[in-house]
């Protein structure tokens, strides 16, 4: 009858309102009467606020109102621990509320009738600051005597995990071959093109509303409500279009602070919305970044390559705030021994408080820190036992019924072999007769190197002696390939019971003419809205073209969790087509409108104990990768010629936008393991623009960039999907430094393997 | 960002008064893809800004009486690059107005505007410097012209005086065996300001110089004579080379112990040699996109490839590049 709506590629039902440019993002909104509101940010890493004077700003041109810490109810802020002041400021009733922290802390909002007036005056507040001393270091936040940031913290130690399996010693001592390694990894920016902006006002039923782009409406609405000590009900969250999150929307940036402008205003009798858009150097230094992780690892195998033990110590800088270090620290705990059985593991990791600006969720969360640990270790394991590097992985690959570090199996469904097999015979691995596999023994693409030519890029002549020179250019270019593998959980965990709402309400006579699916859930660009309707449709066995979606409007609908964690496919999935499907029931029961809403519960997770024992995920996705790289010998650029990308899905509701996922994340990825290179100084962000902070061109890219989908159902996900959008992340730095050591026989173990960094790996001695 | 006033002015004279009466806080505008955003970052607060675009000349490419090529100082680097008469004859200068930003900015930005900003990693700077090129301006005296390497002072700091603006960029005329290689490196692999750059350009013969280094302007030659000229004498197959560096100094360099060098021996050794005479004449600096010892080891590697370019591309036979039998 119907044609399924699910695995197929339906256009995206956001494109045309974003392609007409209809779409509204929060920067272009604009309401009658609005005002517009400044943010002073700190500008200073670690110091002491005594003294705030607003009294010039208050008085000049435009400016309608001044608010600092003394204005904010409950000074206190933070999606796992309230460690951060909404402002800073020296009247206050918050212990430490009177301390920056880091360079993007908030200290006073200006609300002026002009954008202008209101960032002229903000130069008109002084501030008396006593500067404390710094703490940069994470190794030196840790240790005895270090000056400590947070009142409740007396170690500077954020958060920690331990992770105790099998006898340590047995394992090495059964080992044939021990390598060990220490891999730093850097801080990288989100860089979405939306800056934070936002709108807040007082809806018709009194609400205090924000309109702005986050990842999560429920949880905006609670920190809000939470700062302006008010019940959830008195506000509300609204998403229009998002530019772009990736794990940095996941804390507050603009929300509280337009609340609180709204608020009080209209307690002064003032009822007009407030409106600001943070600058690009703003939206750098104001939100969190991916955390920076220094890992020791050491690695035993037998000679057969089975792995025997592992040792690893994860040392995060969670920055000044905790945000979600103690979540991503987690993930690290539990990736950093790969996706591999190993019987006798022992990690150690914590997340450490600074003066950095605050390690925050950012894709794979923690994920691709402990890959590039665990990768590099089989990488090196490889090499040191005369094997395959795919042989390697496939010998020690979990499966469904092998342990987890934690103890325990993974939840069934465990596509990693199928993954593998897939990336490495994609990339030309052969099995041989003996059904060992071998690496491809021709270059992929002879005929790359000419097209790929960025190396003297303004040569336009094309005669023979031009070609030659070409061929002179070319010889120092050496060709490598790499492997790596990867997965991570899907939703909330660790003892979390996750959950996701929707409603389905049905309308028509003899036929449904229109479903309308409610669903709180974020659409960041990632097709979530497309998706949920497909899943109606398919639930309810109507045209996708039938579906209406009502979204991300906390006044309208119940908590569909958050835009992270690779989850809400999975999540708002299953509560989307238990809705339908209920109020399918009433429907043939013949309610006119029918409607049902329906609350999915995931599996049950648990806390790890003692010994970082328990079932912490109820879910997981599984990916493998290949690439070439082409090194220039000379000046240390590193190109990526071609990469594969296979991830186990367990099935594509829509495969263009899996597609466009594994795409999305590889090039992300890329410009983390290649060239973005995040700098400070004294706690000061040096690369607080997009023409310092640099992210891949389009002429960055891989010329060829593969995706392979594979389908190993998920038992519990909604038509077996499991989440996907983070683990083409994870070991794509891994596979880089595998191909550029391949080309060069120079291992990396940081990165990003800029030109400069990889010529001085070249030209000095390697350890 | 701070409001400004923005004036057209009418004519030359009036342009140059605006701008003497103004002195820092009014700026002429060219692309402006340096100005506005220096504007929009806080870092300048003009309050009057001079369109210079529209002034006769300052938007067309020309061929002067005497031979030489006329850029006007508005023109963009789109229109330079691809521009005939810049592609038959000075096509060093199109490699390196291609090689600048993203093809939409270089809808905005001009080559004017390139040199006058000053950054000592402007990427049309080094191939002027091998170009030999001869900066006019206008103001309060009338007419000036300066060498290009008199131009640039030191970064963002240029040779104009109070009142005065660019109006063209002259080149003189080439031998037509004549070759030139743009290469840099940037951290991406489109739009980055350039870690480094460097220019080559060879041309046979040597051409009569003053005191400076400087070509006579105005020179007559034409393109007939010039053609007919060359392989007349010995002296016409002896290569004259220049080799210039962007981003490697206070101003972009020239590196002329290497140009003497690569004239007397352009043998594989001579020319490895020749790029570590170049690399010793660059003057570089640590900043946020490298080091100074990536960026002199960079030079060393891009006056090779430039070199070695230039060479394929004049397919000189090394016994006379050498000016050995």
């Amino acid at each position: 009858m119907n044609q399924s709506s699910i695995g197929r590629s339906l256009p995206r039902n956001d494109a045309p309102a974003k392609v007409t440019g209809r779409a509204l993002y929060p920067g272009d909104i604009g309401r009658p009467g609005m005002l517009h509101m400044a943010t002073l940010f700190a500008g200073r890493p670690h110091a002491r606020i005594v003294g705030l004077d607003t009294a010039a700003a208050g008085a000049a041109a435009g400016v309608v109102a001044v608010l600092t810490a003394a204005d904010v109810p409950v000074n206190e802020y933070g999606l796992q621990i309230k460690d951060q002041p909404v402002l800073v400021g020296p009247v206050s009733g918050k212990a430490g509320a009177d301390v920056v922290r880091f360079v993007g802390d908030q200290v006073a909002l200006v609300i002026a009738e002009t954008e202008a007036q209101a960032r002229a005056a903000l130069r008109l507040i002084r501030v008396e600051w006593e500067d404390l001393p710094l703490v940069l270091a994470p190794e030196q936040a840790m240790q005895p005597g270090a000056t400590q940031l947070h009142p409740h913290c007396a170690d500077n130690i954020a958060y920690s995990y331990r992770i105790r399996k099998g006898d340590l010693n047995a394992g090495f001592g059964a080992a044939d071959v021990v390598v060990e390694g220490v891999y730093r990894t850097p801080v990288q920016e989100h860089a979405y093109l939306q800056p934070e902006a936002g709108v807040a006002y007082i809806d018709e039923a009194g609400r205090i509303t924000v309109e702005v782009a986050g990842q999560w409406t429920h949880a905006d609405r609670k920190a809000i409500a939470h700062a302006l000590d008010l019940p959830v009900e008195q506000v509300r969250v609204i998403y229009p279009a998002i530019g772009g999150a990736f794990g940095g929307r996941e804390d507050m940036s603009v929300q509280i602070t337009l609340a609180l402008a709204a608020w009080r205003l209209a307690q002064r009798g003032v009822r007009r919305p407030v409106k600001t858009v943070w600058s690009r150097e703003e939206s750098i230094i104001g939100h969190g970044k991916r955390h920076a992780m220094t890992i020791h690892t050491r690695w035993g195998a037998r000679r057969d390559g089975r792995l025997t033990a592992a040792e690893v110590r994860v040392v995060a800088d969670g920055g000044a705030y905790m945000y979600t270090s103690d979540k991503v620290l987690g993930n690290t705990t539990l990736t950093c021994t790969g996706p591999y059985e190993i019987p006798h593991v022992a990690v150690d990791a914590c997340a450490v408080y600074t003066n950095n600006v605050p390690g925050a969720a950012f894709r794979g969360f923690g994920g691709p820190q402990g890959h590039f640990a665990a990768e590099s270790q089989m990488d090196r394991l490889a090499e040191a036992l005369g094997m395959d590097p795919v042989e390697l992985r496939l010998r020690n690959v979990l499966t469904d019924e092998k342990l987890l570090t934690t103890g325990t199996p993974i939840p069934g469904g465990v596509g990693l072999t199928e993954t593998i097999i897939a990336a490495a015979t994609a990339a030309g691995w052969t099995q041989d007769v003996a059904g060992h596999w071998q690496r491809p023994q021709t270059e992929w693409n002879a005929d790359d190197a000419d097209q790929t030519d960025g190396y003297d890029q303004t040569d336009n002549h094309n005669n023979h002696d031009h070609q030659r020179h070409q061929r002179s250019i070319a010889s120092s270019i050496r060709r490598g390939i790499g492997f790596a593998a990867g997965f991570k959980n899907v939703g909330f965990s660790f003892g979390y019971q996750e959950n996701s709402y929707a409603r389905v309400e049905l309308r028509g006579e003899s036929e449904i003419e229109e479903a309308t699916v409610y669903i709180a859930g974020a659409d960041v660009g990632q097709g979530h809205h497309t998706v949920m309707a497909q899943a109606a449709a398919e639930a309810l066995g109507i045209p996708f073209e039938r579906v209406r979606m009502v979204t991300s409007d906390t006044a309208r609908m119940g908590d569909a969790g958050s835009a992270s964690a690779s989850r809400l496919t999975y999540m708002a999935g299953n509560a989307v087509r238990g809705a339908a499907e209920a109020a399918l029931a009433r429907w043939r029961n013949e309610d006119r409108p029918a409607t049902a809403e329906h609350v999915f519960l995931a599996p049950k997770t648990t806390r790890l104990d003692h010994d970082g024992q328990g079932l912490p995920n109820f879910a997981y996705g599984y990916v493998a990768q290949a690439c070439q790289v082409a090194v220039d010998m000379d000046t240390g650029e590193v190109h990526v010629e071609r990469f594969i990308s296979a991830d186990d899905v367990g099935k594509a509701l829509n495969p263009q936008q899996v597609t466009g996922q594994i795409e999305g994340a590889v090039v992300q990825a890329l410009g983390y393991a290649l060239m973005e290179d995040w700098r400070t100084r004294d706690g000061q962000v040096l690369t607080n623009r997009l023409s310092t902070y640099l992210i891949p061109t389009v002429l960055d890219i891989p010329a060829r960039l593969d995706p392979v989908i594979v389908e190993v159902p998920d038992p519990n996900g909604p038509w077996g999907a499991r989440g996907m959008a983070e683990m083409p992340y994870l070991p794509a730095a891994a596979a880089v430094c595998a191909a550029v050591y391949d080309a060069t026989r120079v291992r990396f173990t940081e990165f990003p393997l800029t030109s400069e960094r990889v010529w001085r790996g070249l030209h000095e001695p390697t350890g | 960002m701070q409001p400004f006033d923005y004036i057209v002015p009418h004519n030359f004279a009036e342009a140059s008064a605006l701008l003497m009466a103004g002195n820092d806080d009014t700026r002429p505008l060219l692309g402006g893809t340096d100005l506005l955003i220096r504007v929009r970052g806080g870092f300048i607060r003009p309050e009057r800004i001079i369109d210079l675009k529209q002034l006769p000349g300052m938007c067309d490419i020309v061929r002067s009486a005497e031979g030489w090529l006329v850029i006007g100082a508005a023109c963009t680097m789109n229109q330079v690059a691809g521009h005939p008469l810049v592609r038959q004859e000075y096509e060093l200068l199109a490699q390196a107005c291609e090689s600048v930003a993203s093809y939409q900015l270089r809808n905005r930005a001009t080559v004017g505007g390139n040199c006058c900003n000053a950054s000592p990693a402007a990427d049309s700077a080094p191939a002027l410097y091998c170009l030999e090129a001869v900066m006019e301006a206008y103001g309060p005296s009338g007419v000036r012209r300066i060498p290009i390497h008199e131009f640039f002072t030191g970064p963002r700091c240029n040779a104009l005086r109070p009142g005065e603006f660019l109006t063209g960029i002259h080149l003189p005329p080439v031998p037509s065996r004549s070759a030139g290689a743009f290469n840099k490196l940037g951290r991406t692999k489109i739009g980055d300001i350039s870690i480094v750059s460097v220019a080559v350009w060879a041309e046979a013969g040597s051409r009569k110089l003053e005191a400076g280094g400087q070509s006579k302007h105005p020179e007559r030659v034409d393109g007939a004579t010039r053609t007919a000229a060359d392989g007349q004498s010995k002296d016409a197959e002896r290569l004259t080379w220049r080799i210039a560096i962007g981003a490697a100094g206070p101003t972009p360099l020239r590196a002329p112990e290497a140009e003497a060098a690569l004239a007397e021996d352009a043998s594989p050794e001579g020319v490895a040699r020749a790029a570590q005479l170049a690399a010793e004449a660059a003057r570089p600096i640590d900043d946020i996109r490298a080091s100074a010892a990536y960026r002199r080891g960079m030079v060393a590697v891009l006056a090779r490839r430039g070199v070695n370019s230039v060479l394929a591309r004049l397919g000189a036979a090394p016994s006379v590049v050498g000016g050995q039998p």
